[in-house]
């Protein structure tokens, strides 16, 4: 059996952000709207102690892709929307879903609504794209702040020629790069690239190298060796989804 | 209503499922691991693309990086595959850069201010305008002042630039005839530059070998986030703590600081004590690096504390002044005492101090702006970076180093004097508007009184208009009335300029004081241009190429700007400009005079970059094969840099040492007093340092200035640099505000004041309040987080937010001016530090109140 997971490695990671930026940028994701997050790719920050002896860390998050699936169990329509691939992969097929968010009220890393700040724990793996909105409100406004001098996003997306105008064109069967309305997204761990042999655009793009990702089951893997050689944690264990992302290492040497 | 719809939706495709599950294929399959692939016949992976190379100028790493550009749109980015510093990656800058290219504020069009009042808040009112009408106005400005013989009353004022700066910086104010380029050198690090040139002769940052490091002194910077070498330390910093004690010390818990070893969490303004504490301990107890420092003639400590010491019973190696430093400023600052000044306790200084040496010489001191932009932060600059001097790890293994040289052709100062007619030659030698080489601005940058830029003092030359007005100011890529603290005398200082030309890409602060503002490329995407880096001992010339074509009437500001003015000066009689560029800048290859602006600009990044690409002299580094060879890779390294190149006494200092008593800095300190005819004490005292008699040529504390009494204003603001500044140039992008938690401390999508609970009790302020911050220079709202990575007694906050112009995610409301948050450079009062003519940022002269709205 493959089982693909991520190991993340804390005591490289710098809580940069340049994994869940690049991931907006390869995944073409929206601004936050509604309550959605739409990052595929975010963090989870936590501060301990009192000063002087306080201590940091961050945590970056992305579907747990679990082996024990509640997004899956709870996706009501038949072939399922949400489904588990041969590679271990949760996946969503965007032309099955019904937008229904059943699979977000299932997942204990998502959130039907994200009011607040992902610096107090908040985040959510699962995104919906609201119905009867375009998915990048941003790029349809018109309005131009000088009149007949600057641009307005709707020109910039128009005169590039796709929306949003720094849109990533790619091709999977199960989603399309740029999401319909009425549907919810998350992370698929770029599975268009994994399928051409490329990794995942948040793991290339980590400056430090702390995200790796390969088959769990094959010894030969970075992964296994990884999670051989330290000691690891996933999120939300006791909720028994068992997560295939892996936290190895402290992040302060303190 | 939604939630129903939804609970519907749920329900009735629950029956649909159930319904197949009594007669579908897949009904004995667990619905936890169904799987059902989607329709196969679609090709998978990305559409058809190229990557191809650039530089990003997000910050000061200047990173060769390259864009995947699919359908001629930009879509993504990632490291230059050839770079030996980021091997192949960005920070996050580098993504955030696509909404900077595709910011729907971005001007379109050349436009003219109809409104004839200018000030904060006032509406220039502007309208569209042809290229040709916004060209022939500023050249008929530009006339008139060579017609009144008035020339050096025109400015130009630089931002961020590439290396084809000389164009607009240098040939054309010459060849006008005005003194007046002001670059924006000193907002940045002019005074961390003087730390490093007054001990080892070197103006510049320097590199850090990471790599050999057994010990990483970070010292008021956060290089995973800011300062100059990002990617190649973030790549590093995770190993680096497997290998070797990494400390931080900054008043604020950075990401270095929450991952080293130890924190080192100093009051701001204490830098010079605490580096001093450092280097009493590693000499009383006779620690330092010998092999570096030298030793005395019998191998016997006499650095007893409080005692003075014979100069002669030691016999140094490298160094110069090592017996003068300890008897003048370090004998009496014990660690009790250091501890006592910089609130880090005594332990953890002889903690450091012990374990620095025990590296030796492998110590990488790495010296940032926190410790050297203060008002008088030129010596504490100097004491840190002379730490790196006690244990060896100066231009050496696992230390500092200095860079490798890079290639590139020079301006021809021939060609440029030739063009250059008497009016020219006289006026570009007046006194400059920054005044800097006054008495009281001594700006001893490289050791030449004057010799260096005082960005912030060129608002008191305007406002002032002293020595003169300026009548026609030229600015590009550049917003001093946000970016430089003291916005205020910013604002005032350019509502009295009576013409004004913005060369920007959005409508900032500064367009808003403009009669003509003029719609420019975004560097890493739209333009040619060349810059020269360092990082991880490579040095490195990376091109900016126009990897899209521009969706705006957009021209590059350093190449075509000057040649279009010059051709309309042509037009005009005045014909030396256009002679002098055309000349200076013909295509290195064939001969050839460029026809137009476009060719213009290839053609002087070709002069330039030549010696790179010719084939004519061995580079020292990547063999690269023509013009097409450059291009296509869009940068070269340099070999490594060699270790120890100026051990032996060739450190570019007075002595030819490491100086730990500068006689570099006295040569510069006395010769600017000579020029003054006063003396080196009155220098001192004038330039705000406390210091008299022989301390002034050693690394010492001095006292932080402070404006605003403890009793109105108790709190000390300390300023940074996020992690998602593009310098000033994000700020409009909706990701900015979306990820701004990665800053540790901070919340997205607000301004963030961090303060420590203790002081949050203390003045009735819970997580989350909206809150006002004033200092006696300007008030304004931001939100307080009650944290405990900062300071007592201290408040910090991230520069980038405040914005009242710049776009419509930059402000509350454009249109009226509102501000998102408060400008950390309105808050800290106008301040200089005079010595390197810098910016004063940090160093707790900004003292502020807080109070619950």
């Amino acid at each position: 059996m493959t089982q693909y997971a991520m190991v993340i490695d804390l005591r490289k990671c710098v809580g940069c952000g340049a994994c869940a930026l690049a991931c907006k940028t390869e995944n073409n994701t929206a601004l936050r709207n509604n309550g959605q997050t739409h990052n595929w790719a975010d963090f989870i920050h936590e501060t301990t102690g009192v000063f002087p002896d306080t201590k940091y860390r961050t945590l970056p998050v992305l579907c747990n892709h679990c082996s024990n699936a509640p997004c899956v169990e709870a996706c009501p329509v038949e072939p399922k929307a949400m489904f588990k691939t041969p590679e271990g992969l949760t996946m969503h097929n965007d032309e099955r879903c019904i937008g229904c968010r059943a699979c977000q009220d299932a997942c204990p890393y998502s959130m039907e609504e994200v009011a607040k700040d992902r610096a107090s724990g908040d985040y959510s793996v699962i995104s919906y794209n609201e119905e009867g909105e375009p998915t990048h409100p941003y790029y349809s406004d018109k309005t131009e702040l000088i009149p007949g001098c600057s641009a307005s996003a709707a020109e910039q997306a128009k005169l590039a020629g796709a929306t949003p105008p720094h849109e990533m064109k790619y091709s999977h069967p199960d989603y399309e790069a740029v999401r319909r309305d009425n549907i919810v997204e998350k992370c698929i761990l770029c599975d268009h690239r994994l399928k051409v042999d490329k990794e995942p655009y948040c793991v290339v793009s980590c400056p430090s190298g702390a995200r790796v990702v390969g088959d769990i089951d094959n010894p030969e893997s970075e992964v296994y060796k990884l999670l051989r050689k330290h000691k690891a944690f996933v999120l939300k264990e006791d909720e028994g989804t068992s997560p295939n992302v892996y936290y190895i290492r402290e992040y302060s040497n303190r | 209503m939604k939630i129903k719809r939804r609970d519907f939706l749920k329900l009735s495709a629950a029956a649909g499922a159930s319904a197949a599950l009594t007669g579908c294929v897949g009904a004995n399959e667990p619905t936890t691991n169904a799987l059902a692939p989607g329709s196969s016949n679609v090709k998978i992976g990305e559409m058809p693309g190229e990557w191809k190379p650039s530089t990003c100028q997000g910050c000061t790493t200047w990173c060769p990086v390259e864009i995947f550009v699919q359908d001629g749109r930009a879509v993504k980015v990632r490291g230059n595959r050839y770079s030996k510093q980021n091997e192949g990656s960005v920070c996050p800058r580098g993504h955030l850069s696509l909404q900077q290219l595709y910011d729907p504020d971005r001007i379109k069009v050349p436009m003219k201010r109809t409104n004839p009042k200018k000030g904060r808040g006032v509406d220039p009112k502007f309208v569209p305008i042809s290229w040709d009408e916004a060209l022939n106005t500023i050249a008929d400005k530009m006339m008139e002042l060579r017609k009144a013989e008035e020339t050096e009353k025109y400015c130009l004022m630089r931002g961020r630039y590439t290396y084809l700066r000389d164009v607009i910086y240098d040939v054309m104010p010459k060849v006008f005839g005005s003194p007046n380029n002001i670059s924006h050198s000193s907002t940045c690090a002019e005074a961390e530059k003087f730390g490093s040139f007054y001990t080892e002769g070197y103006w510049d940052y320097r590199d850090y070998d990471l790599d050999n490091a057994k010990y990483i002194l970070i010292w008021g910077c956060d290089p995973v986030a800011s300062n100059r070498m990002i990617p190649a330390t973030i790549q590093r910093l995770g190993d680096a703590l497997d290998r070797a004690t990494v400390v931080a010390v900054d008043p604020r818990l950075t990401t270095s600081a929450a991952k080293a070893n130890e924190w080192l969490p100093l009051m701001p303004g204490s830098d010079g004590a605490l580096a001093l504490g450092i280097a009493h301990v590693i000499l009383s107890e006779g620690l330092w690096f010998k092999g570096f420092v030298g030793d005395f003639n019998d191998g016997v400590n006499r650095f007893k504390p409080g005692m003075e010491v014979e100069e002669t019973s030691f016999t140094e190696k490298e160094t110069h002044g090592l017996v003068k430093w300890w008897n003048i400023a370090v004998k009496d600052m014990s660690p009790a005492k250091a501890a006592e000044l910089s609130g880090v306790t005594e332990e953890q200084i002889l903690r450091v101090a012990r374990g620095m040496a025990q590296a030796a010489p492998n110590v990488c001191v790495w010296m940032g702006p926190g410790a050297a932009m203060h008002a008088r932060g030129g010596y504490s600059a100097m004491a840190v970076h002379a730490l790196g001097g006690l244990v060896g790890g100066i231009d050496n293994v696992g230390g500092s180093l200095q860079t490798a040289k890079i290639p590139v052709n020079k301006l021809d100062k021939d060609i440029l004097k030739k063009h250059q007619d008497d009016l020219a030659k006289k006026h570009s030698k007046f006194e400059k508007i920054d005044q800097r080489g006054r008495l009281e601005l001594p700006v001893i940058s490289h050791g030449e009184s004057g010799g260096g830029v005082a960005t912030n003092n060129a608002a008191t030359g305007i406002l002032n208009k002293d020595p003169y007005d300026i009548k026609v100011l030229v600015g590009y890529m550049n917003n001093p009335a946000f970016s430089c603290n003291g916005t205020d005398r910013w604002e005032k200082a350019l509502a009295s300029v009576p013409f004004t030309v913005h060369l920007t890409t959005n409508a900032s602060e500064f367009s808003m004081f403009a009669d003509i503002v003029l719609p420019c490329t975004v560097n890493k995407y739209e333009r040619y241009g060349f810059v020269k880096t360092k990082a991880n001992r490579y040095a490195t010339c990376t091109l900016l190429q126009p990897v899209v074509d521009p969706i705006w009437d957009v021209i590059v500001d350093e190449t075509e700007f000057p040649f279009l003015i010059a051709e309309k000066l042509k037009e005009r009689g005045f014909s030396n400009l256009y002679d002098c560029l055309v000349e200076m800048y013909s295509d290195p290859e064939t001969g050839k005079k460029p026809a137009d602006s476009k060719e213009f600009t290839i053609f002087a990044l070709k002069y330039y970059t030549s010696p790179l690409w010719d084939g004519k002299e061995d580079t020292h580094g990547d063999k690269i094969n023509g013009w097409a060879d450059m291009l296509k890779k869009g940068m070269w390294n340099s070999e490594a840099y060699k270790y120890k190149a100026h051990w032996g006494g060739k450190f570019h200092t007075e002595s030819k040492k490491f100086e730990f008593y500068s006689e570099t800095l006295k040569k510069a300190l006395t010769g600017h007093a000579d020029k003054h005819k006063v003396d080196v004490d009155t220098v001192l005292e004038k330039a705000n340092y406390t210091a008299k008699g022989e301390l002034a040529f050693v690394p010492h504390y001095e006292p932080p200035l402070r404006h605003g009494s403890v009793e109105d204003y108790p709190l000390v603001f300390i300023d940074y640099k996020s992690r998602l500044n593009r310098e000033g140039r994000s700020a409009n992008c909706p990701w900015y505000y979306e990820f701004k938690h990665v800053d540790p401390g901070d919340i997205g999508d607000q301004d963030t004041l961090r303060m420590n609970p203790i002081d949050a009790a203390r003045y009735g302020i819970k997580d989350g309040d909206k809150v006002l911050l004033s200092s006696v220079a300007a008030s304004g709202e931001c939100v307080a987080r009650v944290w405990e990575g900062v300071r007592p007694g201290t408040v910090s906050k991230s520069y980038g937010q405040g914005h009242w112009a710049y776009g419509r995610t930059a402000t509350e409301d454009f249109a009226k001016a509102k501000p998102r948050g408060v400008n950390n450079n309105s808050i800290i009062p106008w301040e200089l530090e005079r010595l390197s003519g810098s910016n004063a940022r940090n160093g707790g002269h900004a003292a502020v109140r807080v109070e619950k709205i």
